[in-house]
């Protein structure tokens, strides 16, 4: 049998031209939660964030709330944001509320692809979707990294 | 409002007869279906076999991971684990994605042994609950400021007076 399940989702949508909003859950065995945060495309800074913690493990864990707000203003662009995001919000909060946030912003730059590939799609539907990813990929090195 | 991006991601652990752990790793998203496979052979937690496919439409530079994730066959899952699989697969030169999926697998099976501790402790109050954790703390030592919960103030920590 199964003795450890660990399933993530995570959505995103685009509520105006210069916003990604990301909804991440991450369920497994023993703790479940959830993350809503705001980014700016432009330069992929968290601009606002919200938790909810659905089950963990002892009384302290809800004290992890309001660290999250410390991840309002980094970057998604930043060296080693990921790292930072599991110290700052991780360590000084909660480890689980961090990889939710660190799944979001490996998801920013596949969201922006997957974004465009289908509008371009919508115009063009007999689009290239190999070469659209290999261009999109040229113009946008950084996805490399996530 | 419609979401225009949508990722699915499992892990499970699964004891084998012969007492090693397989591990799937699983990812579908709009763009990308990838699949990791590990076998992990206790007690030293020995990474002994590797396997990886991408579909769907991966980047270019990603096509040589099933190749690239049999250099993590006889890694150890424990400390320095971070250094090394990111040392062997990570980078924009290799598969960070291969990375990821391999660090989320071997975390998992780190709570495949942490649940059983985490459930027994659910039925202990007082005295025998703060032994049980000092216990755990104890033959975890990692877990000590790991999180809110494990600080220097936390009332747990206070209570424990490791």
């Amino acid at each position: 049998m199964i003795t450890f399940n660990r399933s993530q989702l995570v959505e995103a949508e685009f509520p105006d031209d210069d916003t990604i909003r990301f909804s991440g859950v991450q369920e497994d065995h023993i703790y479940s939660m959830e993350i809503g945060m705001d980014v700016r495309i432009a330069d992929g800074e968290i601009v606002a964030i919200k938790g909810l913690m659905k089950r963990y493990t002892n009384l302290v864990c809800p004290a992890a709330l309001p660290v999250l707000q410390c991840a309002v203003g980094i970057s998604l662009r930043e060296e080693g944001w990921d790292r930072r995001v599991m110290r700052e919000i991780g360590r000084n909060g909660c480890e689980h509320f961090a990889e939710i946030i660190i799944e979001c912003g490996r998801c920013f730059d596949q969201a922006r692809m997957s974004k465009e590939m289908w509008e371009a799609l919508q115009k063009d539907p007999t689009l290239n979707q190999e070469r659209f990813v290999e261009s999109w990929a040229e113009e946008h090195p950084e996805i490399l990294s996530a | 409002m419609t979401i225009r991006f949508l990722r699915n991601k499992v892990v499970e652990v699964e004891p084998l007869p012969d007492g090693d752990l397989a591990v799937s790793w699983r990812l579908t998203d709009d763009l990308l279906k990838a699949e990791v496979d590990l076998r992990v052979r206790p007690p030293d937690l020995e990474i002994v076999e590797a396997t990886a496919t991408l579909e769907r439409l991966p980047l270019k530079q990603w096509s040589s991971a099933p190749q690239l994730i049999k250099k993590v066959e006889g890694v150890r899952i424990g400390a320095g684990l971070r250094k090394i699989v990111n040392g062997l697969l990570g980078g924009p030169e290799r598969c960070s994605l291969l990375a990821h999926a391999v660090l989320e697998a071997s975390n998992a099976v780190i709570l495949h042994f942490t649940r059983p501790g985490i459930q027994l402790g659910e039925k202990l109050e007082g005295e025998e609950l703060i032994a049980a954790t000092r216990a755990m703390l104890k033959s975890n030592p990692r877990l000590v400021r790991s999180c809110i919960a494990f600080q220097d103030d936390s009332p747990i920590m206070q209570e424990l007076e490791l």
